[in-house]
């Protein structure tokens, strides 16, 4: 091995510790506790429990981290098209200046407006009963599954428009011209030939919210009731309730499956992009 | 996972809470369960008028977090410290919960320590001997307790029910008009569930004192599946704030909430002044916070004189009833005179003492305790 290598290596080997010790270790760690009974050796137990008394909650995670994640992608297209094919300046500068502001707010904070905004007297419904749009006796709360897609999208919209938005800047302006002298709409030109452009970066996008939406759990606690929630708050209950890290563990490795899921998705789309 | 997490823990409550001024030259660490409002008691209250008397001591509080997760914090660092070798370390006072005292004195990470602390006379309550069905006579201490009841909107609620039965009825015929938090979104949403299983599940006693039986969860199959079709009609509300949230918005008319956390609410104003709390038939549960000494803490004697001050009728008076709205720890017989009036009224006005004394259930024992939460989820939740 050469010299400058052998150095290379050095100034790696903090980073790669750091990454193996508190990364590897304890997701090995958990992984392994997920199949093993307290005292007893290797078991399957712990999923049959994940199974028997959380699936509907599982597939409740899937739902709805799956349509956040849609919803976040409708909207950050919509402000990413805006932005690149507006033809007012004033316009744009404006969207641009608001779209990022969420960006700079954690989850629990947005948690907790939402937890006011979204309820059935709260601002927006008020909001709407003011305006003559809504009949009071007629509103209904959004702290349910709506209410966690809502915070979620409003959390990741300014991410997933970052990307693209830059994705989109950096695409051949002849394209997006040619289509327009030739008559199509703003909106054809969008889905017909700006969108198929950027796929690999809405991917890419689409797939780091996902996950990062499946982690969350101060949202679902504070937005929703707890029947049926996140399997975050699953695993938290297992383990202050019960002290059961087993089970907690066991539903740990299948939020790592459905992550994994996508993040197939991801290698997958980032390999093909680097061997252009 | 357990150990590794629970040592990263200590690292970052190490960095976080101990870092030791250098002026005074004693600290004495007391480490809360509980909620901010627990914390300040500690920092802003007691903290200060225990260094008045004792000079050049300096109290740190310290919060784990509210719930039993808090406790299982307290635990965590504890056994991971005990498990690494440790014989002394930063913890002098803890406050913590129920279930996690049980199981503290059972692993023997407790001092006995009652015998030396004066007040401990006037604590005749079954909760300073019996924690969830764990003899925990001379390890702990109440700090205070508080009760779980149901809170609802005179304006709104003409019929108030005297009973779980009663409120079945009422729930029927007033859809969506009830909020309550399930059981993972806090405590009082535990509270009302496990009183749903007394009332309608029998053998009271049983729950609350052993012996364990696994057969007695055969019992619940028909309260559950009642308690399963009672949640058809009501609002599942996101936890314990969630619940006065909704009844201070005039979302829902009615929910369990803690007394303490309804009055301290009303007190700032985040609750109409003309809501009432109601300890319904045949109870609902409640429970105490728990001064305890770990072993090897490395000033026994300060924190054993702490815990006197804070269990002293004048600091329960004006600490625990009036600044807080708990009931206090020792016997309320304790306080007469030193509690004003109004105070007084506030907390015995809607729940009067014989209704408490009738109806202030405790919780059942551990065992019995998991499996009603188990249960729910597998036949409520599910």
């Amino acid at each position: 091995m050469s010299r400058s290598s052998a150095l290379a290596l050095l100034f790696v080997a903090p980073a790669l510790a750091l990454v193996a010790v508190f990364f590897f270790h304890p997701l090995a760690l958990s992984v392994i506790s997920a199949f093993m009974a307290e005292g007893h050796g290797p078991t399957f137990a712990n999923f049959a429990r994940a199974a028997e008394l959380y699936s509907g909650d599982i597939i409740h995670t899937i739902f709805v981290v799956t349509s956040a994640t849609l919803l976040t992608l409708v909207v950050a297209i919509a402000i990413s098209g805006a932005l690149t094919l507006s033809a007012s300046p004033g316009f744009v500068a404006a969207l641009k200046f608001v779209y990022r502001w969420p960006l700079f707010v954690p989850f629990i904070v947005a948690a907790q407006c939402m937890r006011t905004f979204l309820a059935r007297n709260g601002l927006m419904n008020n909001a709407f009963v003011a305006l003559g749009v809504f009949d009071p006796m007629t509103t209904s709360s959004y702290l349910d599954w709506r209410g966690m897609v809502i915070t979620f999208a409003w959390k990741q919209v300014p991410f997933v428009t970052l990307l693209i938005a830059g994705a989109m800047a950096s695409l051949d302006r002849a394209t997006i011209e040619a289509g327009r002298d030739l008559g199509a709409s703003r909106l054809r030109v969008l889905v017909e030939l700006v969108i198929p452009q950027v796929m690999p970066t809405l991917l890419v996008a689409a797939t780091l919210s996902f996950v990062l939406m499946l982690s969350v759990l101060s949202v679902p606690m504070m937005v929703a009731g707890s029947q049926p929630t996140l399997i975050t708050v699953d695993m938290a209950f297992r383990i202050n309730a019960y002290g059961d890290y087993g089970t907690a563990n066991a539903l740990g490795v299948i939020s790592y499956l459905i992550a994994s899921g996508a993040a197939i998705f991801y290698l997958r789309h980032t390999l093909k992009d680097d061997g252009r | 996972m357990r150990s590794l997490f629970a040592s990263t823990l200590t690292v970052a409550v190490a960095a976080a809470g101990f870092a030791q001024p250098a002026s005074a030259d004693t600290v004495l660490n007391v480490v809360t369960a509980g909620d901010v409002n627990m914390v300040d008691y500690v920092k802003d209250y007691l903290g200060p008028m225990f260094e008045k008397t004792h000079p050049g001591v300096k109290v740190v509080s310290v919060g784990t977090g509210p719930g039993d997760a808090g406790s299982q914090t307290i635990y965590e660092k504890l056994s991971a410290q005990k498990a690494a070798g440790s014989t002394s370390w930063d913890f002098d006072v803890l406050v913590i919960h129920q279930k996690m005292a049980g199981k503290m004195v059972q692993e023997g990470f407790l001092e006995k320590y009652r015998d030396t602390v004066a007040t401990a006379k006037m604590f005749t309550r079954d909760s300073a001997r019996n924690s969830l069905g764990t003899n925990v006579e001379g390890f702990v201490l109440p700090m205070f307790h508080s009760q779980t009841a149901i809170a609802y909107n005179p304006d709104l609620v003409k019929d108030v029910p005297n009973s779980y039965s009663e409120l079945a009825d009422w729930v029927k015929k007033h859809p969506k008009q009830f909020g309550w938090n399930g059981i993972k979104g806090g405590m009082s949403g535990v509270a009302f569930a496990v009183g749903w299983v007394t009332a309608f599940g029998g053998k009271a006693e049983q729950l609350v004192a052993g012996p364990y039986d696994k057969g007695v969860e055969t019992a619940w199959d028909g309260p559950l599946a009642s308690l399963k079709d009672f949640n058809k009609n009501v609002v599942i509300t996101p936890g314990n704030a969630g619940t006065l949230d909704q009844l201070n918005r005039g979302e829902i008319a009615m929910g369990p909430v803690w007394v303490d956390m309804f009055y301290s609410w009303m007190a700032d104003g985040k609750l109409p002044p003309n809501l009432k709390v109601k300890l319904i038939d045949p109870g609902m549960p409640g429970q105490p916070m728990y001064y305890a000494v770990p072993v090897g803490s490395p000033q026994k004697q300060l924190a054993e004189q702490f815990i006197a001050l804070a269990t002293s009728p004048d600091v329960q008076a004006k600490g625990i009833v009036e600044r807080f709205n708990w009931y206090p720890g020792i016997d309320a017989d304790n306080l007469k005179g030193k509690v004003v009036d109004a105070a007084w009224a506030k907390l015995f006005g809607d729940i009067p003492p014989a209704t408490l004394a009738k109806n202030g259930q405790s919780f059942p024992i551990t065992p019995y305790f998991n499996d009603i939460l188990e249960a729910y989820e597998r036949k409520v939740a599910n």
